[in-house]
């Protein structure tokens, strides 16, 4: 047990001392890299408490997704390699108060909220059991939300594409190869 | 411009959009695999190598016959070459690779007749162009095939052509 | 009979009756690491070898022949003078970063040997979404080239690092939906589950037409994500000297080095895993002799074999095709490796819910 103790306090120092740098950082890229060392902190803890499926998707989403978003908009953005300017004092004090009022709250509800025990099994986190929820629609099945957040990317998809298309070939409605080809040649 | 490709594409895509498509695909696996198909070739026959292990076959190496090494001026057994003097090869070089120094030899009807004294060759200089011997009006200069140039010192690559002692061949104006 | 999975058993139990449990835990470990390095270690020098070789076979070349029997240790001396080489860091670089990128590289490639099932019974880790597992940590390859591009301070590595990032990002798609339709077929994302399900014939023969074309989506996707030929433009040496690594040197650079071809050993080992049955041996539907006989080939070899088989393919198309650009490469993705599997998964399901394969 002391084992994985020791494991824990190492992947939560990982988590916490580079999400402290992440912000306190003056490079802008090092602090996406930080942000980034965070975030596999959490996805080794979800590792630690053997949830593989949950860590998994951690990594794909937050740091194969997301961070390379962010690292490809920060150097698609000028004057991304200068140091930003020093905060002001009165900033690093409000962001600092910010930072431990919202902890102090967390606290606050996780001492408040007493944990019950019970003596059912625990379902296990397994693949299967989280596919059949996700698509169950029964009372605990998440069928209607996944559909919803499905509608809503599919909706971010087409937005992207509008977007991104050639300003004139919406207005002639020209099937898009021949229009993207001929401008190409 | 675009009006021609628009038309090229729109005669060849638009008939059915889909199936151009899938023969596109099918064309471009088609093509792969007989690149595939070549390679795997030289693959499987490697015993067909045109590598020439250099160092190792000195004496059986087969260079080009139109490999062109240095600059060099052939004499003949009584130490006599065909050059004339005449500078054409020195006129012909692009940089200045040849240096031709002449003299006045007094021949023994007593008239003075012009002659190398030194043909200067820089072989750091020179590009292997061939312009100097399709440029002698008397063959007097030919490419050799050495290759082996490296010397540790630069002024070793300034060469002089004729030999010391070295007359004119009979006969050659 | 001698197997891998056979001394792993004995270690673990001559660890376990000398020491206390726990610190047996830390020897295996230890062991398990050593073993990860050395094989680490083999794997480069094998492949930087093998592909020379095959390199120079392919253009009727001799290839490295000076050093040892027949240029055997010609990686060796290669690595020898890449240790003693000085590992130099430019003025302008970001150091911390500039240090950090060449081991995320090869941390990530360690990670990923660890669901990888080398022989029968011999795993390091049998974790239960194997596959999505290695989708999962291969993504994070990508974040150690765009962090050597951006600390070299240096425009060439830059434009590889953007480079790379948007090839490996847009075929990631591809190469995950390809290994999905082998996912789907045998109803596990647990590599080991998988392999058990080819034990009558492996899914490119049981899956035969969309498998076959998810195959060929699978190794187009994984040799794009493994920035080899014709998909390096990230490094592309006659445009951008050598991409992302340019200003590396001696060990940093040698880890980069090593770094690619162990992806390229675990990306051939997950094919092979998938799609040519992992350690499974050569087996044909209920023909019980034939199936004997196959087995008394060892299990390590089969795995070893196919992979290297793998390997060697990825190798010609390296030496056989000339490289796309960046167009063409997005191109590739979108318009016809992205469409085709999205649709091949389709197939794919409608054939494992009717029932349509061997």
């Amino acid at each position: 047990m002391i084992g994985s103790t020791i494991i824990f306090y190492m992947l939560a120092l990982l988590t916490l001392i580079s999400g402290m740098l992440a912000v306190s950082t003056r490079q802008i890229f090092r602090a996406a890299v930080f942000l980034l060392f965070s975030l596999i902190g959490v996805a080794g803890l979800f590792f630690w408490m053997q949830y593989e499926f949950i860590a998994a998707v951690q990594i794909v989403v937050y740091v194969g997704g997301i961070t390379v978003l962010i690292i490809f908009s920060i150097f698609l953005t000028q004057q991304a390699g200068e140091k930003m300017p020093k905060q002001k004092m009165n900033r690093k004090i409000f962001s600092s108060l910010a930072a431990f009022c919202g902890f102090v709250l967390i606290m606050i509800q996780i001492m408040q909220h007493s944990f019950q025990s019970t003596i059912n099994t625990a379902i296990q986190p397994g693949i299967e059991n989280i596919g059949n929820e996700m698509v169950g629609i029964n009372k605990s099945g998440y069928a209607l939300p996944l559909e919803v957040v499905s509608m809503l990317l599919l909706a971010a998809l087409v937005g992207c594409i509008v977007i991104a298309a050639p300003s004139n070939f919406l207005k002639k409605g020209e099937p898009p190869t021949n229009k993207l080809k001929s401008e190409t040649t | 411009m675009s009006n021609t490709s628009k038309k090229l594409n729109n005669s060849t895509v638009s008939p059915s959009g889909l199936g151009a498509y899938f023969k596109e695909v099918f064309n471009a696996v088609k093509s792969l695999f007989v690149g595939l198909r070549r390679t795997g070739y030289y693959f499987t026959h490697h015993k067909e190598i045109i590598t020439q292990q250099y160092p190792d076959n000195r004496e059986t190496l087969n260079l080009p016959e139109r490999f062109k090494g240095e600059v060099v001026m052939p004499h003949n057994e009584n130490n006599e070459h065909r050059c004339t003097g005449c500078t054409a090869c020195e006129l012909a070089c692009p940089n200045g690779t040849i240096k031709v120094i002449t003299k006045f030899d007094i021949t023994p009807d007593g008239k003075k007749k012009k002659a190398i004294d030194k043909l200067v060759y820089h072989l750091e200089l020179c590009t292997m162009c061939n312009l100097c011997i399709t440029a002698c009006p008397s063959d007097a200069i030919v490419m050799a095939q050495t290759f082996e140039h490296s010397v540790f010192d630069r002024s070793q690559l300034t060469k002089i052509l004729n030999n010391p002692g070295s007359k004119i061949m009979e006969g050659i104006e | 009979m001698w197997s891998f999975s056979n001394i792993a058993d004995s270690i673990h139990q001559w660890l376990n009756e000398t020491f206390h449990p726990s610190v047996a835990v830390i020897f295996e470990m230890i062991i398990a690491g050593i073993c990860v390095i050395s094989l680490f270690a083999v794997l480069g020098l094998v492949l930087v070898l093998m592909e020379r070789k095959v390199s120079a076979w392919i253009q009727i070349r001799m290839g490295p022949n000076r050093v040892g029997p027949k240029g055997m240790f010609q990686s060796v001396a290669d690595t020898m003078k890449l240790l003693v080489k000085e590992g130099m860091t430019p003025s302008g670089a970001d150091k911390f970063l500039f240090n950090l990128a060449p081991f995320i590289a090869l941390v990530v490639a360690m990670l990923l040997m660890a669901p990888l099932a080398f022989a029968k019974n011999f795993q390091m880790w049998n974790v239960n979404i194997g596959v999505l597992y290695i989708s999962a940590i291969s993504s994070v390859s990508v974040i150690s080239i765009l962090i050597a591009g951006w600390s070299s301070n240096n425009k060439y590595s830059l434009m590889g690092a953007m480079r790379s990032g948007a090839q490996i990002v847009s075929y990631e798609l591809s190469a995950g939906l390809s290994i999905l339709s082998v996912v789907v077929l045998a109803g596990s994302l647990n590599l080991n589950t998988i392999i058990q399900s080819q034990a009558d014939g492996w899914w490119i023969f049981k899956g035969h037409i969309p498998v076959i074309i998810s195959f060929i989506i699978f190794i187009i996707a994984v040799t794009a994500e493994t920035n080899r030929a014709p998909f390096d433009l990230a490094e592309a040496e006659s445009e951008l000297t050598a991409g992302f690594h340019t200003e590396y040197s001696g060990m940093k650079f040698a880890l980069f080095f090593l770094a690619e071809y162990v992806n390229v050993f675990i990306v051939c080992a997950i094919g092979a895993t998938l799609f040519f049955g992992g350690w499974m041996p050569f087996h044909i539907g209920h023909w019980q002799s034939f199936n004997h006989v196959m087995d008394f080939i060892p299990s390590s070899l089969w795995f070893f074999g196919k992979t290297f088989f793998l390997i060697f393919v990825i190798m010609w198309f390296r030496w056989t095709f000339p490289r796309l650009r960046i167009d063409q490469l997005l191109n590739l993705e979108w318009k016809y490796l992205l469409p085709i599997s999205l649709f091949n998964i389709l197939l794919v399901t409608a054939m494992a819910i009717a029932g349509w394969y061997f």
